[in-house]
């Protein structure tokens, strides 16, 4: 299966411009015969937002941007980043990302976890998502994550425990940290990095995390995007900081071999973590 | 507080690169005093947009900082950026011939603003976007003028502490006299930074990255070495500059107010 990572610098609040590169990166993986195209984190808009969230934010189900989209992803499977205004929760928008296949809405998920704290601001202008929920496409059970959900590691657990052989997270996480003089790349790339090798691993599953770059309002996207194969190897990284749409051939027949190799997924008692939560949140409940 | 000096160079100059084409321009402008940081953020801005792309305004006061204008000389040709020297005595003596004053702290904010009116001029005049060339040490402590050289259209190294600066400078293959030479506003004859402020910047620039970076509380810091004093007083500047580093508050009496939930940002549409 080869996977097209398009990590692009969307234009801040012109989702018109951001569609038109799009369908440009669209054409251009379709005709390198790629089967997936993965875009970064709020990739129709930019992503520091603020008020312009709501102002920009779209229904899946009524777009003329989804219609577009959805007319590309007759030729290659799509995933990208947008403000969703839900049709069941009028006037909540959320942090979402869509998996669009032959013309069709295979799922969408909405950011579950809200950066609030430091540089981040989501919680002011976002509403949470609340589930992980992996999905079938043609080729592969499938789970999708936004950014920070990729770094709390139950969101992943999540869709391994869901029988997901593929875990995507679509990211605009700005690079911090200059602090080590031989790292191509600033520190915080390095935390994503490791999480990539570890949840692949020990999920047996190819996990490719798109990022973006570029600049926007002093933050700077880290680029650095990658691709882990279900054994935890490096299958590919791009360029920290320089846009790039690359070609990735992904052997999925690997997520079985690593799965006969290491029986994770086998062994797996998603029943019992389930009730040692539960009984962790009625006892830690505040009443 | 060693920084990765080529990721550095690589992020600053895609900064002042992509922002100055989001302001809508292809040139930048900066005062350029012959010090470590305008000649930084000059060889930043001429690496970022090539050397025909900056214009570096000298612009001394009588002769108070004859070797801070060589440098810049030297450094403009260096560079072979494109540059001007506008003496600002002329403006700075009427004013003070008709309100005098011994106190050479508000003689350097006159001169700081004069110096930000000129540049803003020349904005407008070359379409050139300001270079602000205030680094972290200075933000932090307050140690600059308000609407005077604090005032920019995009400030490319104001994450950087004056030793990172310096750091960065030896990188670039700065001149090695500008690298070596005791840091001054230039406010008055013989005046350094260092002696102003009262402690070295190797040692302000440790108790600041502490503090700031490394969120430790002033007794912690004070616990890990040094002196208590010092510690106090770099909290107290720190304090006592806030109003530096933003913009004023607004009274908020409407239901949507600028600055508290009129919340757009800086790069929308660009």
């Amino acid at each position: 299966m080869k996977i097209a990572l398009a990590q692009i610098s969307p234009v801040l609040g012109n989702p018109e411009r951001n569609l038109k590169s799009h369908l440009d990166h669209i054409r251009k993986a379709t005709l390198a015969k790629a089967s997936l195209i993965v875009f970064p984190e709020l990739s129709l808009t930019g992503y520091t937002l603020k008020d312009l969230a709501p102002e920009l934010a779209l229904n899946p189900r009524k777009s003329p941007v989804f219609k577009k989209l959805l007319e590309a992803s007759r030729a290659i499977d799509l995933v990208f980043g947008f403000v969703e205004e839900a049709a069941d929760e009028p006037g909540l928008v959320y942090n979402a990302a869509a998996y669009l296949s032959r013309g069709r809405i295979l799922h969408i998920h909405r950011k579950v976890f809200l950066p609030t704290s430091g540089m981040f601001e989501e919680g002011r202008f976002f509403a949470a998502g609340r589930q992980f929920r992996p999905f079938n496409t043609a080729r592969v059970k499938t789970g999708l994550l936004v950014c920070r959900d990729f770094l709390h590691y139950g969101s992943s657990y999540c869709h391994f425990a869901g029988g997901a052989g593929l875990i995507i997270t679509i990211s605009a996480a700005p690079g911090r940290g200059i602090d080590e003089p031989q790292s191509q790349g600033f520190e915080t790339s390095q935390m994503w990095e490791l999480m990539g090798q570890a949840v692949s691993f020990f999920s047996s599953a190819v996990v490719v995390y798109c990022n973006r770059v570029g600049y926007e309002d002093g933050a700077v996207f880290a680029g650095g995007s990658f691709i882990y194969s279900p054994f935890g190897k490096l299958v590919a990284r791009l360029p920290y900081l320089e846009e790039d749409l690359a070609f990735i051939e992904v052997d999925l027949s690997e997520i079985g071999r690593a799965r006969k190799s290491w029986p994770f997924r086998r062994d797996e008692r998603p029943e019992v973590i389930w009730q040692s939560l539960e009984k962790i949140i009625r006892e830690s409940h505040e009443d | 507080m060693k920084i990765n000096a080529p990721l550095v160079v690589k992020t600053l100059t895609g900064f002042i690169r992509e922002e100055t084409r989001k302001a809508g321009f292809d040139r930048v402008i900066l005062g350029l005093s012959g010090g470590l940081d305008s000649t930084v953020c000059a060889y930043l801005a001429a690496r970022a947009l090539g050397p025909k792309k900056v214009l570096a305004l000298i612009m001394p006061y009588r002769d108070l900082d004859k070797e801070g204008v060589t440098h810049a000389r030297l450094v403009a040709g260096l560079l072979k950026v494109r540059s001007r020297e506008i003496d600002i005595s002329p403006q700075i003596d009427t004013y003070f011939a008709a309100l005098p004053t011994d106190n050479p702290v508000l003689k350097g904010n006159k001169m700081a603003r004069e110096r930000m009116s000129i540049l803003y001029d020349f904005s407008a005049r070359e379409k050139a976007l300001i270079l602000g060339t205030s680094n972290k040490t200075e933000l932090l402590i307050g140690y600059g003028t308000i609407h005077g050289d604090l005032a920019c259209g995009i400030n490319p190294m104001g994450d950087l502490y004056k030793t990172q600066v310096r750091e960065l400078g030896r990188h670039l293959k700065i001149p090695e006299e500008i690298l070596v030479k005791k840091p001054t506003a230039g406010l008055w004859p013989g005046q350094t930074d260092e002696g102003e402020i009262g402690l070295t910047y190797e040692e302000l620039d440790r108790i600041l990255y502490l503090l700031v970076d490394r969120r430790q509380k002033p007794d912690e810091v004070i616990k890990a070495g040094f002196e208590r004093k010092k510690v106090r007083r770099i909290v107290e500047m720190i304090k006592k500059s806030e109003f530096k580093r933003r913009m004023p508050p607004i009274a908020k009496i409407s239901t949507r107010t600028v600055g508290h939930d009129f919340l757009y940002p800086y790069d929308w549409d660009k």
